[in-house]
């Protein structure tokens, strides 16, 4: 009992008691969806899952804001790291976790999927994310990022009637394997030199930590040796493989068709918690273990950068299917944001303005997304994958809420002001202007010029009227193209205060303004 | 007489890891692409088990089984989605799955 006890209070698992809640209370579920008798209501579950998360959300805040655990800690051997940047990623994780569970509660409402293990994936990916962001050792890494991946695939296959949507599964099955491997052979080769330095031609530095695979160790190590070929490979393959989870090109072949595919909460889950997860983990290593190597990455990042933003912005303008739209355009997001991550690095030691640009950057795009997605997925289509510009002909008309939700998300991912994204981006455009970035800032304008375009096609649809159609076919087909809602619910709600949100935070920073 | 180093272990990592990789680029079955994945995961693994030894440090053999974990249920979820879009589509070939065009 006392090893016990010390085992327990060592590894210091109180740390991770959110974590800890979402896995229980997934299993949970998991176990009373199976138990559940048959004529009972089959969302049940769903509705358990929302109010569980939205207790962890609400008191996850409070464990940070008003019982101030923001100081730096170590947990389970140096496996995590915790700190206030972290707990911010936490709770923007739960945030999100929270409205894909909303989202997919609509989603399930009407077909005639299973629910329990919907928000059972949901939630377990989101403790996965929540670990990932927060690993400070590779193997805690590699096992978090798995498991946010597996959850992903099956999540993006969960519409299993769909062939589509198997598809998009296998693909993004396929790819994310393939990403793994490679990040997974950089570990390996970090490793190898790390374990054994004198038998590959590195300098042996004396070192704070043992463990050839924790961050401290390999910052060491690559701080000594920034020229040695195979750690630089290594860093290469660990970069190429967060690229690919990112979406940024020249790995983004997979995005549009994994976008199109997936069912429209998990395409929203994809878009705002994989990527920041993504995000997170290259602002960790970047600035941690990878900081002796900084002029190399430096014009590498660079050019992944400024080829991403192009290449997103530029193929965005050519599809016609919305969703396809929507991935591109978030591949041109990844390359934003990848160009503040260039700015913390190059503000090394004192990174935390380029950090909080970037959370304060994807809290904009989670309230965007998560709007425009909500209401795409309330279109009523024969096929719902293809939501194509015709489909939103004159919705302000028939739906004005719906219009105002999602033209208030679509202004906010364009970077229109009053809306939140304008700050997001005139932040994002400060802070690269300082690390002198010129060349990547004038690429980012000029991508965020190109995306106007699209992003004021859709609008304009929404908006205007529709041109004069003549067959009075349409006409019939249109009237009950969108789900009915009832004026008072829970999904309208949060609709609408995502939008008015993202209103807000365009006017108002508040609490996020202290750290400009 | 020569004997093995680390250097051939991870020159032969390195080629299953390429074998791997090029079977998931070219091939047009997805049984064969599966399988070229778990190539490329064995081929970490041999360099991860030759480094270990060679160094004497013991991080890397329990990678191993993290990896070996992980790869299974790679695995599983993938052939799970094959035979349910088999059941579709009759056919596990690449260039009859292109549903998702434009």
């Amino acid at each position: 009992m006392d090893s016990f006890l010390n085992f327990s209070n060592e590894n210091l698992w109180i740390e991770i008691w959110p974590e800890l809640c979402l896995a229980l209370a997934a299993l949970l579920i998991l176990g009373l969806d199976l138990f559940r008798k048959p004529d009972s209501s089959r969302l049940l579950s769903g509705r358990i899952a929302i109010l569980f998360q939205l207790g962890l959300v609400i008191f996850h805040l409070f464990d940070y804001l008003v019982w101030h655990h923001t100081f730096d800690r170590v947990a389970f051997s140096g496996m995590l790291s915790l700190g206030i940047q972290g707990d911010v990623m936490r709770s923007f994780f739960l945030l999100s976790s929270l409205l894909v569970s909303i989202l997919g509660h609509q989603y399930l409402k009407s077909g005639s999927l299973r629910c329990g293990e919907f928000h059972h994936l949901t939630m377990l990916a989101t403790a996965g994310l929540m670990l990932l962001v927060q690993s400070s050792h590779f193997l805690m890494l590699f096992v978090a990022l798995e498991t946010v991946a597996i959850c992903f695939y099956t999540l993006v296959a969960y519409n299993r009637t769909s062939e589509k949507s198997l598809e998009a599964g296998i693909k993004y099955l396929i790819f994310g394997a393939l990403s793994s491997s490679l990040l997974l052979f950089g570990i390996v080769l970090i490793y190898g030199v790390g374990a054994n330095p004198e038998a590959w031609g590195a300098v042996f530095a004396g070192y704070e930590s043992q463990d050839p695979l924790g961050f401290k160790y390999i910052s060491n190590l690559l701080e000594s040796n920034p020229n040695n070929l195979l750690l630089k490979a290594g860093v290469v393959l660990i970069i190429a493989g967060i690229a690919f989870k990112i979406g940024a090109a020249p790995f983004q072949i997979w995005v549009p068709d994994v976008y199109h595919g997936s069912p429209m909460p998990v395409t929203a889950f994809l878009a705002v918690s994989s990527k920041a997860a993504g995000f997170f983990v290259l602002l960790n290593l970047v600035n941690g273990p990878f900081l002796g190597m900084a002029e190399f990455l430096m014009p590498l990042l660079g050019f992944v950068a400024t080829f991403t933003i192009f290449f997103g912005n530029l193929a965005a303008c050519a599809q016609q299917n919305l969703k396809r739209m929507l991935g591109l355009s978030g591949v041109a997001h990844a390359g934003y944001l990848l160009v503040a991550v260039m700015a913390s690095m190059q503000f090394a030691g004192n990174s935390d303005r380029a950090v909080w640009v970037l959370f304060f950057y994807l809290f904009t795009y989670l309230l965007a997304s998560f709007a425009v997605f909500g209401v795409m997925g309330l279109a009523r289509l024969k096929d719902e994958m293809d939501h194509e510009f015709s489909v939103y002909e004159d919705l302000v008309a028939k739906h004005p809420w719906m219009a105002f939700v999602l033209v208030s998300g679509i202004a906010s991912l364009a970077g229109i002001p009053p809306f939140a994204g304008f700050i997001g981006k005139l932040l994002l455009f400060s802070v690269a202007f300082e690390a002198k970035l010129h060349f990547s800032l004038i690429a980012m304008v000029v991508g965020v010029a190109i995306s106007i375009y699209y992003y004021f096609g859709w609008i304009r649809e929404i908006i205007f009227k529709p041109r004069p159609s003549f067959s009075d076919e349409t006409e019939e087909n249109e009237k009950d193209l969108w789900v009915k809602i009832p004026s008072f619910s829970m999904f309208k709600l949060c609709m609408i205060t995502l939008a008015i949100c993202s209103l807000i935070l365009g006017i108002w920073q508040g609490p996020f303004g202290d750290a400009f | 007489m020569e004997s093995i180093t680390p250097q051939h272990y991870l020159i032969l990592a390195f080629l299953l890891f390429s074998v791997g990789f090029f079977g998931v680029v070219l091939r047009r079955n997805l049984l064969l692409v599966l399988m070229s994945l778990e190539l490329m995961l064995n081929g970490i693994n041999v360099a991860l088990v030759s480094f270990s030894r060679a160094s004497g440090n013991l991080d890397g053999s329990l990678f191993v089984f993290f990896i070996m974990t992980v790869a299974a249920t790679e695995v599983a979820v993938g052939l799970a989605l094959l035979v349910a879009l088999y059941k579709k589509r009759k056919s596990v070939f690449s260039e009859d799955i292109s549903l998702l065009k434009n």
